[in-house]
């Protein structure tokens, strides 16, 4: 019998279960849960709920490769920007135009890569990404993708909240506070950060914004506590913080025989969960337990903060039913300011260490069978300039490419999305969209129609409005519904 | 005859010869519910606009008006809303209006179409005091209020809380801090009184910073200028005039009119233009390639939606794209306000100038000095750069233009020409004028005298950065001849101008006065006038969700047809007037009106009925108990285990938190553990980084502060269990609890009782006690069993096993929670 259970007899006899699930979540804002068309009956706020209609998707992986990957070296094959190489850029293209770094005029950069047609579907891939080029049949590539944001915080933000200023509910939060959780053993929207950086907006892209914090992203860490303050401090065995917590919520149950406030009952619920989740979040984040031949597919080494470790923990973390699991991989702002930042050294090392285990996430979910009902989406804020970035002005040994908001290239993949698919076309040398467009809040709304959510539909009153993740846009790409 | 007696007199007429329709309480709803989605401030289909009695009653597109007074036959909305046809039938969405609600519709139409104002909008007057039977129950007027709805209810309010919970309560109320037991042992013992107790606190040092906690939420306050490397600012001389400003008991309309308009007083002191730093918090972007003018347009943009949550509890973000949806405001009203701000000289710069340096005694001569040489430099570096360009320019006119007749009258034209353009503020130049004025300026940076006037002015502001390294951003007005124009931003984009305004206030609220100048320092005594119907009301309501928990207009920050009606009306309307006449805004005058009541005393359990009949406690029959804020939470825990520095003021402090959670791409610097006393400061003085904030705060809902917020939303989760179990600040806090414990009582039994006595303020219950004895006793078996283990938490097996029992003691509902 668990200790609320044992509380509950003890000292409530005459509550019932279902009282006190309806007086759980008195602190949170009815008039918010009932506009999701939850009555205070219900009003758990993680309790999982059904969307507007039948969900093709019932979770998410976003693997955000932080810093603007180019998509001119992995998928927008520009056979005529090779040609076009060392060019000077024409006035055309930079009439009107504002960039992060490039200032006069540039010269264009052909692709630093080579590009082949991979299986059935025939899609371009480049010679840099060897293992996902065999999975393409399963990836619907959205090569249009446009944004209004050419610096990375507001760039992230928008892709995350919909917004490029800070302070709205990111995509996780607005998906849990949807949906609620299928494990309330663990929190039910991860975030798992890679690449020795954390984003450019901090917490702001997996933060709540003004919905109630408990939708907030939980950072789940590879080193140390995996969640912050889960691990007992050192001197404190299980047996005695199970002795102390049991001691708390006797105590509190105590006193709310004698003062009556159900938020005393929920607190009981949350330190009994507490316990629960010292347990399960190590579990769940411990992948020694994985046997060999999932190593050596995705590439991983128990213990380290990568990018592929963090891959195999999405699997682990969807496969107990985590909502939203949100990666990023820092690295990808290829300026060629240096080497780090050059798309003939750093870029390449970034290709490197994604590959491999992207290409194992969507196999090994594939034959778990969970690929059907799991929407992996992948991409940057924003892609990079068809132009040479040449700050400094002198010869250098790196080439690299600037921010570029008009034209790129994401794809998701699995929870039914068409896969083998190509939705979207740049001009000849990739710089602008000319069929197929998809603009940020477009991909918004298309992730919470597979979702089963309206994206109109899904909002929360704040400052007299309602709010959406779509802002006051957002049309569902049905082109890429399975 | 009584205005209110004779109104009532009319009503009682009115509605024995008709029934009584009421317009907020019968018709808006309808209308706002079903109509102005499409004919509202957002959409006007068909030019209607039912927001507006006047444009309900003008002639729509269809060249017929919705609405004429006295002939529901004659009104089309009647004709639409009851049409048989769906096609024609109103509203096109949805189900069409019920009979009923059409029958009032024609009715109210009937009457005459009277468009009263939303009550918010109409100034409060002082109600009289309703009748009560329980007349010995109120201690104050204002619980004339409350009884008088239980007495209506027939509910009896709860019995007072027992001595040792009031005096917790009111003491985290009113200084943010615990109850000691000495406090505790003085009011029960009956050595002092409640109300010279509630006087003691009042003059407490900690009463500013407790309530500077509440007013940096609104102020959007951080110690970071927000954006992607979310930088450091210096600020917190703005946190300090806050504290000492309530400490002070500054009344309320002194404390808007400096934070809004300190600049524009007479002679302003430091601490007026230190006060004006409100609106400096806005965020600052410093990455690269943004262009400034979109973010000073979005910090006065932000300045405007502040100025108008924070005092007059209305939504007006709304605004700047379109009309208001649902209240009686428009888009082009936005931009009148926004003018009120749109002339400060800052400009989303790097350095955030205009800054105010502070100079110490040694300093003070040499600094001021510099500071005016500082300003005769820039003045006398734009006259000279005027005449160059001018005489430049007339002489390449006249060297082509070899006629003397004409050489007059060109010199003129091309001297206006340029002055003009000079004058014009950079973001009204066309393309011609940015291009004359940058060969203008390209000319004279060559020219050798501006140059060294330039190398001067850049060498005074260095040596008054050497003097004062400390700078506040202030406020500060541009000069006459350097004022912007205001225009309508079409769908709130300042890249789409749309006509010129002037600065002004809305026509659903009372004018600003004649007398009052056109600027922000008008705008600010607008605000604190006796006209103006919601800031007394927002204010007090304010301080009231402080203290019970809940608003009596639920929605701090929306007082408009779409917030939530005040629970107590005449309460409210009481308190204001009050406060601001009899009260001349004090706040502390409120505060010891609210804490002195019975309302405020009484016992805060739930008895299953009132539990059933009032779960949120808006009828008030029982005293306020909720969760603590996190800055309360964390101060609680450093107070009552002895660690807490009380030392005031100063530059944001760093307390413990886990490593590496600074790691912005784009800024390397880290976080820098205070030393010393400054580990265990107040809340308040933590190192409020907006993009990554304290965490164990934020898990207790503490917000980012990129925006203003009134309410915190108070969440239950088991991350705040862990926080309290685990956070090493809080370990740390039980260890020294338990050597508390342990000096102050002898034997394991007094102590345990000692430690839940200094942490909540009361005696433990027996069945408590046993609990806590259990914890304790299995917790010093395993640390004599396991002594390896003892000293992470105590010195000695005895005291890890007290600090076992005293961290259970901090995480108990109680420890967090007012009661």
């Amino acid at each position: 019998m668990t200790l609320v259970r044992e509380a509950q007899h003890a000292y409530l006899g005459h509550v019932t279960r279902r009282h006190f699930l309806r007086t759980a979540g008195t602190g949170l804002g009815a008039v918010a849960l009932a506009s999701l068309g939850i009555k205070s009956a219900q009003a758990d706020p993680l309790a999982p709920r059904q969307p507007h209609f039948a969900p093709r998707a019932k979770r998410v992986i976003f693997l955000h490769m932080a810093g603007g990957p180019s998509s001119l070296e992995l998928f927008d094959y520009k056979p005529d920007l090779a040609r076009l190489d060392g060019a000077r850029c024409p006035d055309s293209l930079l009439e009107g135009k504002r960039f992060a770094f490039i200032r006069g005029v540039p010269k264009m950069l052909g692709p630093q890569a080579t590009f082949k047609q991979h299986g059935e579907s025939g899609a371009w891939v480049s010679n840099h990404l060897p293992h996902l080029a065999q999975t393409v049949d399963r990836i619907a590539f959205l090569k249009a993708m446009h944004t209004d944001e050419f610096n990375h915080a507001p760039a992230q933000l928008l892709v995350h909240s919909g917004s490029p200023r800070l302070g709205r509910p990111s995509m996780g939060a607005w998906v849990t506070y949807g949906l609620g959780t299928e494990n309330a053993n663990l929190p039910a929207f991860v975030v798992l950060l890679s690449g020795g950086a954390a984003p450019d907006a901090g917490a702001s892209v997996y933060g709540s914004g003004f919905l109630p914090t408990v939708y907030q992203g939980v950072q789940c860490r590879s080193k140390g506590d995996p969640v912050l303050f889960l691990n007992d401090p050192e001197g404190i065995p299980r047996d005695l913080r199970r002795a102390s917590i049991r001691a708390i919520n006797r105590i509190n149950a105590q006193q709310h025989a004698e003062v009556g406030d159900p938020e005393i009952l929920t607190r009981i619920a949350q330190y009994e969960m507490a316990f629960r989740m010292q347990t399960s979040v190590p579990e769940a984040m411990d992948i020694g337990q994985e046997p060999a031949y999932i190593h050596e597919l995705y590439g991983t080494v128990p213990g380290e903060t990568a990018f592929s470790n963090n891959c195999l923990l999405a699997r682990r973390l969807v496969e107990r039913g985590v909502r939203f699991v949100q990666l990023f991989h820092w690295g990808w702002d290829s300026h060629g300011a240096g080497a780090s930042e050059a798309l003939n050294d750093g870029f390449l090392k970034r290709c490197k260490e994604t590959d491999r285990p992207v290409a194992a996430l969507l196999k090994d979910l594939e034959q778990r069978g969970l690929l059907d009902d799991t929407l992996i989406i992948w991409g940057g804020e924003f892609g990079r300039t068809p132009m040479l970035e040449n700050r400094s002005g002198t010869d250098n040994p790196f080439v690299g490419r600037d921010h570029h908001s008009d034209a790129y290239t994401m794809w998701l993949a699995g929870g039914g999305v068409k896969g083998g698919i190509t939705h979207g076309a740049t001009d000849p040398i990739g710089y602008s969209g000319i069929s197929g467009q998809v603009h940020i809040h477009d991909l918004q709304a298309t992730i919470l129609d597979l979702l089963g959510f309206d994206h109109l539909r899904l909002t929360y009153p704040f400052q007299g409005r309602d709010f959406r993740l779509t802002d006051v846009h957002g049309e569902v790409v049905r082109e890429v519904l399975a | 005859m009584h205005r209110a007696a004779l109104l009532l007199l009319i009503a009682t007429l009115v509605a024995s010869c008709s029934p009584r329709v009421d317009f907020n309480a019968d018709i808006r709803p309808i209308l706002n519910e079903r109509c102005v989605d499409c004919h509202g401030g957002i959409r006007r289909q068909g030019d209607l606009n039912l927001l507006f009695r006047s444009e309900a009653l003008a002639e729509a597109e269809s060249g017929l008006p919705a609405v004429v007074p006295g002939k529901p036959n004659a009104s089309e909305l009647i004709r639409r809303v009851s049409h048989g046809n769906p096609e024609v039938r109103m509203p096109q969405e949805g189900h069409a209006l019920s009979k009923g609600e059409v029958r009032m519709l024609r009715q109210w139409i009937r009457a005459g179409a009277p468009w009263d104002a939303h009550w918010a909008y109409v100034a409060p007057e002082r109600p009289a005091l309703p009748a009560i039977k329980q007349s010995e129950w109120p201690q104050q007027d204002l619980d004339r209020f409350v009884l008088a709805k239980l007495e209506d209810q027939a509910l009896e309010p709860s019995p007072p809380a027992a001595c040792p919970t009031l005096v917790r309560r009111v003491t985290l109320d009113l200084i943010g801090l615990a109850a000691t037991p000495d406090d505790v042992a003085s009011v029960c013992e009956g050595v002092t009184t409640y109300e010279a107790y509630v006087e003691k606190l009042l003059d407490s040092p900690h009463y500013g910073e407790r309530w500077a906690a509440m007013w940096l939420d609104l102020a959007r306050y951080a110690d970071s200028k927000g954006y992607e490397k979310d930088i450091g600012r210096t600020i917190w001389r703005y946190r300090d005039w806050v504290v000492d400003a309530f400490n002070a008991d500054m009344p309320f309309d002194q404390f808007t009119v400096e934070q809004l308009a300190g600049d524009l007083l007479p002679a302003p002191t430091e601490d007026q233009l230190i006060a004006t730093a409100f609106n400096r918090n806005t965020m600052t972007n410093t990455e690269g390639g943004t262009d400034d003018e979109e973010f000073r347009v979005a910090a006065v943009v932000d300045r405007v939606n502040t100025t108008w949550e924070v005092w007059q509890g209305t939504s007006f973000a709304c605004v700047q794209c379109h009309g208001h949806p649902y209240d009686p405001f428009r888009h082009a009203e936005y931009y009148q306000f926004f003018a009120f701000f749109n002339n400060t000289v800052d400009r989303d710069y790097d350095d955030e100038y205009p800054t105010l340096p502070r100079f110490d005694a040694e300093t003070t001569a040499a600094g001021t000095a510099l500071m005016e040489e500082w300003e005769r430099l820039d003045q006398e570096i734009l006259r000279i750069a005027l005449e160059d360009s001018i005489a430049r320019a007339r002489r390449e006119w006249e060297a082509l233009l070899d006629r003397p007749e004409v050489i007059g009258r060109v010199r003129n034209m091309l001297q206006n020409e340029v002055r003009r353009v000079a004058l014009t503020p950079e973001i009204e130049r066309d393309a011609a004028q940015q291009t004359l004025i940058a060969s203008v300026y390209a000319d004279i940076s060559t020219d050798s005298r501006l140059e060294i006037l330039r190398k001067r002015r850049s060498e005074v502001r260095q040596e008054i950065n050497v003097l004062s390294p400390l700078q506040t951003p202030i406020m500060r007005e541009l000069p006459q001849h350097k004022q912007r124009k205001t225009y309508v931003f079409e769908r709130g984009s300042f890249l789409t101008r749309g006509k010129a305004v002037t600065a002004g206030t809305p026509q659903a609220l009372p004018p600003l006065p004649d007398s009052a100048p056109r600027n922000r320092l008008g705008m600010a005594q607008w605000l604190v006038s006796e006209e103006n119907p919601l800031t007394a009301r927002v204010t007090v309501n304010r301080f009231w969700e402080q203290l019970f928990g809940t608003g009596i207009v639920e929605s701090l920050e929306d007082f408009g047809t779409q917030g939530y009606a005040p629970s107590h009306p005449d309460l409210l309307d009481h308190l204001a007037v009050t406060f601001r006449e009899d009260q001349a805004w004090s706040v502390k005058d409120l505060l010891r009106t609210l804490v002195t009541s019975a309302t405020y005393q009484q016992s805060s359990h739930i008895t299953p009925l009132l539990l059933e009949l009032d779960p949120y406690n808006r009828l008030l029959a029982r005293g306020p108990r909720f969760r603590l804020t996190a800055e309360q939470i964390r101060d609680q825990a450093l107070f009552v285990s002895g660690l807490l520095s009380t030392r005031m003021h100063g530059p944001p402090v760093m307390p413990p938190q886990p490593e590496g959670l600074w790691n912005n791409p784009y800024d390397s610097r880290q976080w820098q553990t205070s030393e010393g006393e400054d580990r265990y400061r107040r809340a308040l003085y933590t190192y409020w980084r907006r993009t990554i904030p304290y965490p164990s705060m934020v898990t207790f809902d503490s917000p980012t502060r990129e925006f203003c917020l009134s309410r915190r939303l108070r969440t239950n989760t088991p991350l705040q269990a862990l926080v309290g179990l685990n956070d090493p600040v809080y370990v740390e806090a039980a260890q020294a609890l338990a050597r508390r414990m342990e000096t102050r009582a002898e034997g394991a039994q007094e102590q345990l009782a000692e430690g839940y006595r200094l942490a909540l303020s009361r005696a433990p219950a027996p069945a408590a006690l046993a609990e806590l004895t259990a914890l304790y006793d299995k917790a010093l078996a395993h640390y004599e069993n396991s002594p390896e283990d003892a000293p992470t938490m105590g010195s000695t097996a005895h005291q890890a096993a007290l600090a076992m029992a005293a961290s259970a003691i901090m995480n108990l509902d109680s420890f967090v929670t007012k009661e």
